[in-house]
């Protein structure tokens, strides 16, 4: 009895030995690159660090006042809404063609393989192939509207369609992986729920509307989550799209502000307090949403 | 009644079959425009009404691509890192993973929700300050900031795979701890065979976000010998757009998303099963 005891104690700490070992790692790459960034960009926000004056000084929240007095900090502050409008289109589409999936459509694993095409290209490749296929002049889009007698846009550099052209981008590379996340959720719904519905004489479309939809709210909240997280970070479209934020500024996100503020200005402290703000804009954003989940996301029985 | 429904279930099949191959077409043009644009002769990208087929096929800007950017260089180091961080970083990721599924070991909880809650940080808020401490470390212009982080794990691969793990039986560990089997050897001859799909998938996500990846070269690295296969294409592109030399940046564009579409297409039957995750558990 008592080695028993002797060796159950001596295997739990070997377990507790071996789980601090194995989670090392990452918790060494979360302090390195993470932790220890945050508390200096914190810091760094309250300075007028310059990598190119070569300043170096504690001016309290004087960056704060400089961006928020800003009018580009503002046209950018907008842009960076706008591109919240990809996610209900994506959704919409990811929902339907994940649903055709589900009921055994013919060609639907083809299908799926073509809908994730231009989510696992790289965005380099993606935006030189859009450049080329929106070129104002000889572009496919334009050329082909031309066939119809209809004179496109200048998609790529017309301040009001910049923004349009990114948009369509992003649905477009987001359908195919939003469509495998609910075809996931819509393969765990019990099968048994259909047959009870159909015995009560339900027709398809109430099944779909009162037991499709509501076991869909957590996953759908879920894309919804990191959509918003992803979307209100826009920067690598618009620094590739345009040389310069496009005219006027008119595709220029508050990430892309930032980067031009700290690799292009050198302005390191004024980049930190911006990007300070900006995550605890996005961490708000968050809180909200967790919020008003309580309203429409199905917790289960 | 049954003909009837047979009938509606038909023309519902026929709706969603037409939705999808418009949905699939969609999906699938763009990229035939660009292996289209690839093979022609330079000259010939401006004809209206477009040409989908080349005519000549002009296989010469494929062999003219590898001259004109360092594209090989460029492979090469993609190739480097990519190989590294998805090695390297399973292993951490799937032993971090092990452990906060099935192992007990003090602030377990505290130090799994410390690693979900980073993923929520903005990217634009750690550049500047990794930046300067690569810059203190001397690895500005070189391939270490772009590999070193990714060989530690990776935060959304350890959820995922954590979440899979749960589901697998704890009796497994039990009885192999009766055994007197090592933890070390748990986790290698038993979870990590058990958790082939959800890996592979993983694997397949990490290797295109790391081979993908634009925003890292673009701050760490700045020398062409230095580039990634993506930063050699955009300043590539950012100087054949002006000599309107569409064909060579389509094939170079080409060359690029040939790997990870072949990667994928291989592994894209352990996708769906891999996310079939339902909630957070635990």
């Amino acid at each position: 009895m008592a080695t028993n005891a002797g060796t159950t104690g001596q295997l739990r700490r070997r377990e507790r030995t071996w789980g601090v070992v194995f989670v090392t790692p990452i918790a060494f790459q979360v302090l390195l690159f993470t932790l220890i960034p945050v508390l200096i960009a914190i810091v760094a926000g309250f300075t007028n660090w310059n990598s190119i004056r070569g300043t170096h000084d504690f001016i309290g929240f004087a960056n704060f006042a400089e961006f928020l007095g800003d009018k580009y900090f503002w046209i950018a502050a907008g842009n960076t809404v706008y591109m919240l409008i990809p996610i209900p289109f994506y959704l919409f589409f990811g929902i339907l063609f994940a649903l055709g999936s589900h009921r055994g459509t013919p060609g639907s694993t083809m299908f799926r393989v073509l809908f994730l095409l231009p989510y696992v290209s790289s965005i380099v490749a993606l935006v030189v192939l859009w450049k080329w296929i929106f070129n104002y002049q000889y572009g496919l889009v334009n050329q082909t509207l031309a066939l119809f007698g209809i004179q496109g846009p200048d998609w790529l550099g017309d301040p009001a369609w910049i923004k349009t052209t990114i948009v369509l981008m992003i649905i477009w590379k987001m359908v195919g992986i939003t469509s495998i996340y609910i075809l996931a959720a819509l393969k765990n719904i019990p099968g048994v729920y259909y047959e009870a519905a159909r015995l009560d004489g339900a027709s398809p479309v109430r099944a779909f509307f009162h037991i499709t939809l509501p076991l869909l709210t957590p996953s759908i909240f879920f894309l919804t989550i990191v959509g918003i997280i992803g979307s209100l970070q826009t920067f690598v479209e618009v620094q590739l799209f345009t040389d310069d934020g496009g005219r006027n500024y008119s595709a220029a996100t508050i990430t892309y502000y930032i980067w031009q503020k700290a690799f292009g200005a050198g302005d390191l402290g004024l980049a930190s307090a911006a990007a300070f703000f900006f995550a605890l804009l996005i961490l708000g954003a968050t809180l909200v949403q967790f919020r008003l989940s309580r309203r429409w996301v199905y917790e289960g029985d | 009644m049954a003909t009837n429904r047979t009938a509606a279930r038909r023309t519902g099949t026929a709706i969603a079959f037409t939705l999808m191959f418009l949905g699939g077409l969609t999906m699938l043009l763009p990229f035939v425009w660009m292996v289209s644009t690839s093979l022609k002769e330079p000259s010939l990208v401006f004809q209206s009404p477009p040409q989908w087929i080349p005519d000549p096929v002009e296989w010469s800007n494929y062999v003219k691509v590898w001259d004109v950017a360092p594209l090989a260089s460029g492979l090469k180091n993609s190739l480097i890192v990519t190989v590294l961080v998805v090695v390297v970083g399973t292993f951490s990721s799937t032993m971090a993973a092990f452990a906060f599924a099935k192992l007990d070991f003090p602030h377990k909880r505290a130090i799994f929700v410390a690693l979900l809650a980073t993923i929520m940080i903005p990217v634009v808020v750690l550049i500047i300050p990794q930046f300067l401490l690569f810059l203190k470390a001397g690895w500005i212009d070189t391939l270490l900031p772009l590999i070193a982080p990714g060989l530690l794990g990776n935060v959304t691969m350890i959820f995922f795979l954590r979440q899979y793990m749960l589901g697998l039986a704890t009796e497994l560990l039990e009885a192999a701890k009766v055994d007197g089997a090592g933890f070390f050897r748990i986790y290698w001859s038993i979870f990590m065979p058990l958790c082939r799909p959800a890996i592979a998938a993983n694997v397949v996500i990490v290797f295109m976000a790391t081979w993908n990846d634009y925003l890292g070269p673009l701050i760490f690295t700045n020398s062409p010998e230095n580039s990634t296969v993506q930063l050699v294409i955009a300043s590539m592109s950012a100087y054949y757009a002006e000599q309107t030399d569409y064909p060579i940046m389509m094939a170079a564009s080409v060359i690029a998303v040939v790997p990870v579409i072949v990667l994928f297409t291989i592994a894209q039957r352990y996708f769906v099963d891999s996310f079939s995750f339902s909630g957070i558990k635990g």
